[in-house]
């Protein structure tokens, strides 16, 4: 790393600070805020707020000036434990300053709102307050500077190179942030602007306007219903990112998970409405099926590529627009005439509507909540039998056996987990209280699938030899051939249970009611399986990744509507932080090539420990 | 409907030129940059820009003079469009350029990723200036086919010959850059070195062409090329830019540049058979004969055909998809 950076990234820091909000004391809908910045009040839609006084505070951006002074000379003219040292002491004090700061804010406004209902007010008149931008900026450098005292201990040099899997990541999705955060400067006013503004406050101004964005986009992780929102939004994202992934892994890009979701919702749509029998048997079969219809799209590009070595990303792009087409076929309309014959379609809803009629009983996935024992909003009783199975499972996968061989070993945890639900479905449950905005989220049982197959995606790819020939295809696909792979029977296979993966994404929708309705509807989502490529690559095609990836984008894309109502920013914002995400994993965050190349990075580590090495020998 | 009465022939054959033109101008381009051995299947992307920038150009453009005068026709206006279209197309490909070329990204990623740039950014851009996430305002000053331009021919256009021909000068361009591209590709030393770059780079690069300079001219050329495309959907087809109006055309022109081998004259033959399919599923789909979703698919699944059955055995550019390290 060249010695003028960190200087650079602390001057960086502190000019940002200087000119960031650094609280907002009140916060009205639509975004206009009061707020605090370290040299002045700024304003901008002339809202009556108390007399707000933080004493000492405006004051620690000097502290945090000689701060980064300090840690720039520090970095320049000390050396190694010694720098180190200065540099944990700095980030330190970096962090106690950060929580002063913090503590002080809260405790001045809950007195000034104390002060304001003795003296008659009826409601607190400060609302919706936050710590902003400045204070943002002041953690991330304390960990900073932790992190940079950290790679000058011994063997830390290469830390950010070791970590490079969640580095990249992080540096583009920062990246990507700071893209979009220009986007919406460029684009937005500044919220309830009334008069007009300094320079100094239209900077101010501005950089709320891009934190708040990312506030609201952040948000749903604050609340409990947000949360389940969240997870219902990355339930098909997980499935579809786990499609990619596995794709990828075989070295194949599987840009068709559209086309392979939409078939899934067709072949669960035909299995929900027609298959008699009891919930036990109609559920798993219906189930079945949605990653029955995926498998087959996915798996005629991939025959396509091994029979006549035509290119899997044209051909699954292709697929894409068929696939809609079908289902344009089966729900736009009820009757079609083929060659002048008419043909009747019983499936479909009759209305202008473009959807199924509903699908059976059996075939329904319950809700989430119903699975834990609610029965909807009000008063009920948190089922342990869920959270019992889920935790023997665990305990009995990487505790009770792990000395047995993988089969057993899994069939035993599996039946630990049996035991556990109905042992928990025989305790007592607990009391609680359930809102009303909670019971309406439809997260359901999907997301357990989902969660399933991201075991099943970690297991197939690396703990059997399937998984190991599809990486060893993906790696060096001569080599593999070579040992005895057949790789046209592996790139069918790997584009089929890719496919399976994004159709049972349609689990979510028809079976599982995502968009309100137990039917296949039209307005079925089907670009995540887009967003899959996203949460593939974000996730760097490791189950845990995918998992958090499709975690992050659920957050972002449910925080996206508040953006709509509050901001007048579209939703697709969150889309065009997806694509450029993408972008900059693609180019590697733009860092040096060892961050990307395994070899590079290995030889990189190497040259960085020559001492260790000595130290062994 | 008689199938082969005139009105249906001159319908079929124009309808057929037209929709060839988009396809043409973006598997041209395409050409350019998969000869020098980048793979840009962000070309539906810079369709998208391209057709995004042309109306909007236009409709800011002509706002004031509208706002005098509402019947007010200034031939220029729509080539503002046009050239709006071709800066756009540039700046998408040179994003994909400096990230597949500089930072030797992942191509096939790469082009992904602008892809979904190009679905979710025109929405941001529409609100902020139409206050709806789907379609730019309609504009009055499209590109008008020659007829209008040459008044005197009237009789001549009302005749079926004239009634083929009576098409705007863009399809004219893409018919006329067949020739010219052939011309520079294969019988000028710049072709010669775009060709060996995308070929045996290290041969070339030992001979002091330089590649990565070689290879941004490509990619560039395929986004003045697309971006032109674009103009052509919005400004000139339609009067509108709809949210991802490409629909697929940048990964069928893709399609046809495979088919066409590579070759300016493969490529003609190659879109012209998808322009003929399109406009003939156009003439029938009110006929009855098949759903319109099924005559829709027609396209896709005739690209699949032709990548997969009719190619032969033709040969890519050697070194395609691949970074090039110095």
């Amino acid at each position: 790393m060249s010695r003028a950076l960190i200087p650079l990234a602390s001057l960086l820091f502190a000019l940002l600070a200087a000119v960031s909000p650094w609280f907002v004391i009140k916060r009205a809908f639509g975004g206009k805020g009061v707020l605090l910045a370290p040299f002045g009040l700024v304003n901008p839609g002339a809202t009556r707020v108390p007399e707000f006084d933080l004493g000492w505070v405006p004051l620690a951006f000097w502290v945090w000036v000689g701060l980064a002074l300090f840690a720039s000379l520090a970095y320049l003219f000390l050396k190694g434990r010694t720098r180190a040292r200065a540099l944990y002491l700095l980030g330190g004090l970096g962090l106690l300053l950060f929580a002063l700061e913090a503590y002080a804010f809260y405790r001045q406004v809950a007195e000034v709102n104390a002060a304001a209902l003795e003296a008659g007010a009826r409601r607190p008149p400060l609302k919706r307050y936050s710590l902003s931008l400045g204070l943002y900026l002041q953690f991330a450098y304390a960990l900073f500077l932790f992190v940079l005292a950290r790679m000058q201990t011994p063997g830390g040099a290469g830390l950010l190179v070791r970590y490079r899997g969640v580095v990249v990541p992080a540096v583009s999705l920062l990246l990507a942030m700071v893209v979009g955060g220009v986007l919406v400067w460029l684009l937005r006013p500044i919220p309830g602007l009334r008069e007009p503004l300094s320079t100094y406050g239209y900077l101010v101004a501005k950089l709320d306007l891009v934190t708040y964005t990312f506030q609201l986009l952040f948000g749903p992780l604050l609340t409990l219903p947000g949360l389940f929102q969240s997870a219902l939004i990355a339930t098909p994202l997980i499935f579809t990112g786990l499609s990619v992934a596995f794709g990828f892994k075989a070295g194949l890009f599987n840009i068709g998970a559209p086309g392979q979701l939409i078939m899934g919702a067709v072949f669960a749509m035909f299995a929900g409405l027609y298959l008699p029998g009891p919930k036990f048997l109609v559920l798993p079969a219906a189930i079945a099926a949605a990653a029955l219809g995926g498998a087959l799209w996915g798996a005629i590009p991939g025959w396509l590529k091994a029979r006549f070595g035509a290119h899997e990303v044209i051909n699954t792009i292709m697929m894409n627009y068929v696939a809609l087409s079908v289902m344009l076929l089966l729900l736009s309309k009820n009757e079609w005439s083929f060659f002048g014959r008419t043909v009747h379609f019983p499936f479909k809803a009759p209305g202008y509507e473009p959807k199924s009629l509903e699908i059976s009983e059996a075939a329904r996935i319950p809700l989430f909540l119903n699975l834990l024992g609610f029965k909807g909003a009000g008063p009920g009783e948190l089922s342990l039998a869920l959270p019992l199975a889920f935790l023997l499972l665990l305990l009995g996968y990487y505790l009770f056996f792990k000395k047995l061989e993988l089969g057993p070993r899994v069939l035993a945890s599996l039946a630990a987990a049996m035991a556990g639900y109905l042992v928990g479905g025989l305790l007592p449950g607990i009391p609680a209280q359930v809102g009303a905005d909670l019971a309406s989220v439809r997260l359901n049982g999907a997301f357990l699938i989902a969660l399933f197959s991201v075991a099943f995606y970690n297991f197939f790819m690396w703990r059997t030899k399937y998984g190991y020939e599809l990486r060893a295809v993906g790696l060096a696909p001569k080599a593999a051939e070579y040992a005895g792979v057949k790789i046209a029977q592996k790139l069918v296979l790997t584009m089929a249970i890719a496919g399976a993966l994004a159709g049972l994404a349609a689990t979510h929708y028809v079976l599982g009611g995502g968009i309100d309705e137990y039917r296949f509807k039209q307005s079925i989502p089907y670009n995540v399986g887009f967003d899959g490529i996203a949460v593939a690559l974000m996730g760097q095609n490791t189950p845990i990744g995918v998992t958090l990836a499709a975690g992050l984008f659920g957050v972002l894309l449910t925080g996206g509507l508040q953006l709509n109502l509050q901001l007048g920013i579209s939703r697709e914002l969150v889309l065009v932080l997806e694509a450029l995400i993408v972008l900059f994993i693609a180019a590697g965050g733009f860092l040096p090539r060892y961050f990307t190349d395994p070899l590079l990075a290995a030889e990189f580590l190497k040259r960085l420990a020559p001492t260790r090495e000595k130290e062994v020998d | 409907m008689d199938i082969l009465s005139t009105a249906f022939l001159v319908a079929l054959i124009a309808g057929a030129l037209r929709q060839t033109t988009p396809l043409l101008f973006t598997a041209l381009g395409g050409m350019f940059n998969e000869r020098s051995g980048v793979v840009n299947i962000a070309l539906e992307a810079i369709i998208n820009f391209g057709a995004l920038a042309a109306a909007v150009t236009v409709q800011l453009v002509e706002a004031p003079y509208l706002a005098q005068d509402p019947n007010v026709r200034i031939w220029w206006i729509p080539w503002v469009g046009v050239l709006a279209a071709i800066v756009a197309g540039v700046i998408t490909a040179w994003i994909h350029a400096v990230v597949t070329i500089r930072y030797r990204a992942d191509q096939i990623v790469s082009g992904t990723a602008i892809n979904m740039l190009s679905f979710g950014l025109p929405s941001i851009v529409l609100l902020f200036l139409y206050q709806n996430t789907t379609a730019s305002q309609e504009v009055v000053h499209r590109i008008l086919p020659i007829s209008s331009y040459l008044p005197f021919l009237q009789d001549f256009f009302a005749t079926p010959l004239g009634r083929i021909l009576d098409q705007s000068p863009l399809v004219y361009l893409a018919f006329v850059l067949v020739p010219v591209t052939y011309f520079a590709l294969f019988k000028t030393p710049w072709g010669l070195r775009l060709r060996s770059v995308g070929e045996h780079p290290e041969a070339a690069d030992s001979l002091g062409i330089n590649v990565f300079l070689m290879r941004y001219q490509g990619v560039l050329l395929s986004g003045v090329l697309a971006g032109i495309a674009g103009a052509y959907l919005s400004i000139d087809q339609i009067n509108q830019f709809i949210r991802m109006m490409a629909a697929g055309r940048g990964f069928i022109a893709l399609a046809a540049l495979i088919f066409g081998k590579w070759h300016p004259f493969g490529i003609l033959g190659a879109t012209l058979l998808f322009g003929f399919a399109e406009a003939f599923r156009i003439q029938i789909e009110g006929a009855g004969v098949l759903p319109s979703p099924i005559l829709q698919a027609f396209p896709y699944v005739l690209t699949m055909l032709v990548l997969a059955g009719f190619i032969g055995r033709a040969r890519p550019p050697a070194a395609i998809g691949k970074p090039y390290e110095k």
